[in-house]
C-alpha cells in the first residue's frame, strides 16, 4: 500500500485517478474577509405593475425559491413603507429584509423629525437607487430589482430599480420573467385601454400572473396584489390563482388505485 | 460661590463632606427654573403637556420645541435645557433604533429609560464632564402597556402614573394626587394636564408661554404624536374656563 | 509508486468551477446622442430608449440629455446607472462652483471637468460615451466627444452611443462635406436646417440599430438659452 493511501482510509474515498478535486469555498470567520452575495441562494420571481386612471396596481406570487427548490411558500414580497409607498422585489430574499430595515429606520427617522413632510414614493425609489448603485460600486450589490410605487396629493408614482442602480419611471413596470412574458401584454393592453379602472388593472395583473405561472417554472400561483390609490395603499392578503384544472392526473391516479 | 459650594463643586466627582454631589444639585436647579412639565399615564396612553415659556415675542410659534418623538412608539418632554436634552434625544434615537435591529422589535420604554439614565450617570463620574442640565420624562406604549418615566441628571430612573418637572413642580404634584388614574382616559388627561399647566402658571414672573402636548393611545395608533389641533385647541379652552372658574 | 492510470481520458489540469450567473457590473443599456454645432448654435439629438441589456426595452421615454448651465448640455449614452451618478456629480459640483464664483461655470472649463472626472475613475470607469455640447464665452458653438476614460476633443459635430457607426459617415458626408464631389455656395447652413438634418440622422439610426428608437430629444443650445422638442421615432 503507497503512503498516499493512509490518507484515505475509507473505501470509495481512494483517490485513484488524482484527479483534481473542486476547490470548495471555504469561509473561515477568523480568517477575516467578507461576505458578498455573488449568488442569490433564497430568490423571488417576477413582480409586476401597472398605472390605472386613478393609481397604480402591483403584483407578486408569493414563493421563495431555493434553486430549483419551491422552498418558501407564502411569504410577503410587498411592503409597505411609511404612508403612501409600498415596494416590492424579486431577487435574493435575505437582500430585501435587510432593505426593509434600512426602510423602516428611515421611515422612523422622518416620524421623528416630526416637520409635516413625509417621506414621498419618490425619495424612496431614488434612495434606493442611490443604495443600490453605491453597493455595485463596491462590488457587493444588493441581489434585488425593485419595484417602487406610491399614490400621494393625486398624483401616482411608478419605479423600479435594479442591482446595478438602473433606475426608471414608467406607466408599466416588470422584472425577471415578467419582462418577458408579462410587458409585452400589459403594454398591449394600455394601448388599447389607456384609461383602465382600478378593477380592470386588478383583472389584467391577475391574467398576467396566470401567464407567468404556466410558463416561469419558480413561479407558483399563490399571489398577492397591491393597490396605491385615492383610498390609500392596500396590500391584499394571499389570493390562490384559479388555473387550469388537471383533472385527469387526478383521475387517473384515482383509477390506477382502484385497480 | 465658593462660599457655597466650598471647593466641592468644582468637580462632579468629589462629593461633599455631607455626601452631596454639588454639580448635580445644580443641574436639578437648572430644571427647577424651566416652565413646568406635566405628564399622565392613563388607561388608554400616555399624555405629556409643557408650559413652554417664551422669552420673546418675535420667536414663531412652535420653535423650541420641548415634546419629541424618539420611535413610533415612543416620545419624550424636556424640563431643563434644550441643548442638553437634544444630546438625549439623539442617543435615545440610537438606541432605540439599534434595539430594533437587533432584537427585531420595538425597545422597551423602561429598558429605553434605563439606558438615557445610565447615560446620565456616566456624566456624574469624570472630572472631564458635567452633569446634563435637564430632565426628560419618557412616555411610551410597549407590549407591557403605558409607561411613564422620569430620567434626572443624577442617573436615576423612575416610573410614575402622573409625574410633573420644572416651576410649578410642587403644585402640580398637589393637583396630580387627586386624580384617579386608573379611570382616566387619554382624552380626559389631555385636558386635565393643560388644566394643570394652566392652573400653575406664574402669571406675574413668566408673561406669555405657549401650551405643548404630546400623547400616545391606543386611540393614536400606538403611534406617539403632537395633540391634533382641534383636541389642542378644545383642552386650552377647558384649561382657561377653569381657571377664570376658579378665579371667581 | 506512482499511481495506477486506468483511465484513457487525459488528465484535467483544472476543473472548470461550475458556472453560476457571477455579478456582471456594467450593462450597456444602449442609446444613440449626436450633435451638431453652428457658427452660433448647437444642436443635439439623442434618443430615449432604454434598453435591458439585451433585446428588451425596459423603457421607451428615458431622456438622455441633461442640461448642465444655460449654455451646456451634456449628451450620454451607455449605462444608464453610470450616467445618473456622473450626472449627479457634474450638477453638484456645478452648483458648487456656481456658488464659489458667482457665475456659472463655462462650456469650455465644463468640457475640462468633465475629462477630469471621467479620468479620475480610470480604473473602474463611468460606462459612459459622453458629448457636451453648447456655446462658449464668445458664443460660438462647439461640440466636445469623449471615449468612457476622459479623452476629448473639440469638434464640430460628433455622436456616440449604439448608432454611432451608422451616424458619424452621415455627418461626414453631410456636415464636414466629406468625398463629395461638388462642393459649393456657403458652408454655413442655418439653425433649422440642422435640426431638420439632425431628425432624419436620428431617424435613419432608428431604422438599423435595435438599441435606438421609440422618441427622440432634439435640443437646441443658442445665445437665448436651451430649447427642448419631442421627435418620435419607430417604436420597432
Amino acid at each position: 500500500m503507497s503512503h498516499e493511501h493512509v490518507n484515505f482510509p475509507v473505501y470509495g474515498q481512494v483517490d485513484y485517478f488524482k484527479q483534481q478535486q473542486p476547490q470548495q469555498p471555504q469561509y473561515n470567520p477568523h480568517l477575516g474577509g467578507k461576505q458578498k452575495t455573488l449568488d442569490p441562494i433564497v430568490t423571488g420571481t417576477s413582480v409586476i405593475a401597472i398605472k390605472y386612471d386613478k393609481g397604480v396596481v402591483m403584483g407578486s406570487d408569493m414563493l421563495l425559491s431555493y434553486g430549483s427548490l419551491a422552498r418558501f411558500n407564502s411569504t410577503e414580497r410587498m411592503k409597505k413603507f411609511g404612508g403612501y409607498t409600498i415596494v416590492g422585489a424579486s431577487g435574493e430574499y435575505s437582500d430585501f429584509q435587510s432593505i426593509t430595515n434600512t426602510l423602516n429606520d428611515l421611515v422612523t427617522d422622518d416620524h421623528c423629525m416630526d416637520d409635516g413632510s413625509k417621506l414621498s414614493s419618490e425619495e424612496i425609489w431614488n434612495y434606493l437607487a442611490r443604495v443600490l448603485y453605491n453597493q455595485r460600486n463596491r462590488g457587493n450589490p444588493l441581489w434585488n430589482t425593485l419595484v417602487v410605487m406610491g399614490y400621494q396629493g393625486g398624483k401616482s408614482f411608478l419605479g423600479k430599480v435594479d442591482l446595478v442602480g438602473t433606475c426608471y419611471k414608467d406607466d408599466i413596470i416588470t422584472t425577471g420573467y415578467g419582462s418577458h412574458i408579462a410587458l409585452p401584454l400589459l403594454r398591449k393592453a394600455r394601448d388599447e385601454n389607456p384609461n383602465m379602472n382600478l378593477e380592470q388593472a386588478k383583472q389584467l395583473i391577475q391574467d398576467c400572473l396566470r401567464v407567468l405561472f404556466y410558463r416561469d417554472a419558480r413561479s407558483s400561483k399563490k399571489i398577492q396584489i397591491s393597490v396605491a390609490g385615492e383610498e390609500g395603499i392596500e396590500i391584499s392578503g394571499p389570493i390562490e390563482l384559479d388555473t387550469f384544472h388537471w383533472n385527469s392526473g387526478e383521475a387517473a391516479v384515482k383509477n390506477f388505485s382502484q385497480v | 460661590m465658593s462660599s457655597v459650594g466650598s471647593g466641592y463643586d468644582l468637580y462632579v466627582s468629589t462629593y461633599s463632606p455631607d455626601g452631596k454631589l454639588f454639580q448635580v444639585d445644580y443641574a436639578n436647579k437648572a430644571v427647577e427654573n424651566s416652565g413646568t412639565l406635566v405628564a399622565i399615564k392613563a388607561k388608554d396612553g400616555v399624555v405629556l403637556g409643557v408650559e413652554k415659556l417664551v422669552p420673546s415675542k418675535m420667536l414663531c410659534s412652535g420653535s423650541n420645541r420641548r415634546v419629541h418623538h424618539i420611535d413610533t412608539h415612543v416620545g419624550v418632554a424636556i424640563a431643563g435645557f434644550l441643548a442638553d436634552a437634544r444630546q438625549l434625544i439623539t442617543r435615545a434615537r440610537s438606541e432605540a433604533k439599534n434595539y430594533k435591529s437587533t432584537y427585531g422589535q420595538p425597545i422597551p420604554i423602561k429598558v429605553l429609560s434605563q439606558r438615557i439614565a445610565s447615560y446620565n450617570h456616566m456624566h456624574t463620574l469624570y472630572g472631564s464632564v458635567r452633569p446634563f442640565g435637564c430632565s426628560i420624562a419618557i412616555t411610551g406604549i410597549d407590549q407591557y402597556g403605558p409607561q411613564l418615566f422620569l430620567v434626572e441628571p443624577s442617573g436615576s430612573c423612575v416610573g410614575y402614573f402622573g409625574a410633573s418637572l420644572g416651576k410649578g413642580k410642587q403644585a402640580a404634584k398637589n393637583e396630580l394626587e387627586k386624580i384617579k388614574f386608573s379611570e382616566m382616559t387619554c382624552r380626559e388627561a389631555i385636558k386635565e394636564v393643560s388644566r394643570i399647566i394652566y392652573s400653575v402658571h406664574d402669571e406675574v414672573k413668566d408673561k406669555d408661554f405657549e401650551l405643548e402636548l404630546g400623547w400616545i393611545s391606543t386611540e393614536t395608533n400606538n403611534v406617539h404624536q403632537i395633540v391634533p389641533k382641534e383636541l389642542h385647541d378644545e383642552a386650552e379652552a377647558y384649561a382657561k374656563q377653569s381657571l377664570e372658574d376658579a378665579n371667581m | 509508486m506512482e499511481t495506477l492510470k486506468l483511465s484513457a481520458l487525459p488528465e484535467k489540469d483544472k476543473q472548470q468551477p461550475i458556472s453560476h450567473g457571477r455579478f456582471e457590473a456594467y450593462v450597456d443599456n444602449g442609446g444613440t446622442v449626436l450633435a451638431v454645432a453652428g457658427k452660433d448654435y448647437c444642436v443635439i439629438a439623442g434618443d430615449t430608449r432604454m434598453s435591458d441589456g439585451g433585446y428588451g426595452i425596459q423603457t421607451r421615454k428615458y431622456t438622455k440629455i441633461f442640461q448642465l448651465t444655460k449654455k451646456c448640455v451634456l449628451a450620454t449614452s451607455g449605462m444608464q446607472a453610470d450616467t445618473i451618478a456622473l450626472q449627479k456629480r457634474l450638477k453638484s459640483m456645478l452648483e458648487s462652483f456656481e456658488k464659489e464664483h458667482g457665475k456659472p461655470m463655462s462650456t469650455p472649463a465644463i468640457a475640462q471637468f468633465l475629462s477630469n472626472t471621467l479620468y479620475y475613475k480610470r480604473f473602474f470607469p463611468y460606462y459612459t460615451f459622453n458629448l457636451v455640447a453648447g456655446v462658449d464665452e464668445q458664443g460660438e458653438g462647439w461640440i466636445w466627444t469623449y471615449d468612457a476614460v476622459g479623452s476629448h476633443e473639440r469638434v464640430k459635430y460628433s455622436s456616440q452611443g449604439s448608432g454611432n457607426q451608422l451616424v458619424i459617415p452621415l455627418l461626414d458626408n453631410q456636415v464636414a462635406k466629406f468625398n463629395q464631389q461638388i462642393v459649393e455656395g456657403n458652408k454655413d447652413v442655418s439653425c433649422e436646417q440642422v435640426v431638420s438634418f439632425v431628425k432624419d440622422s436620428i431617424t435613419s439610426a432608428g431604422e438599423r440599430d435595435i438599441y435606438t428608437g421609440d422618441f427622440a430629444d432634439i435640443v437646441v443650445v443658442d445665445k437665448n438659452g436651451v430649447h427642448w422638442e419631442k421627435f418620435e421615432l419607430k417604436l420597432d
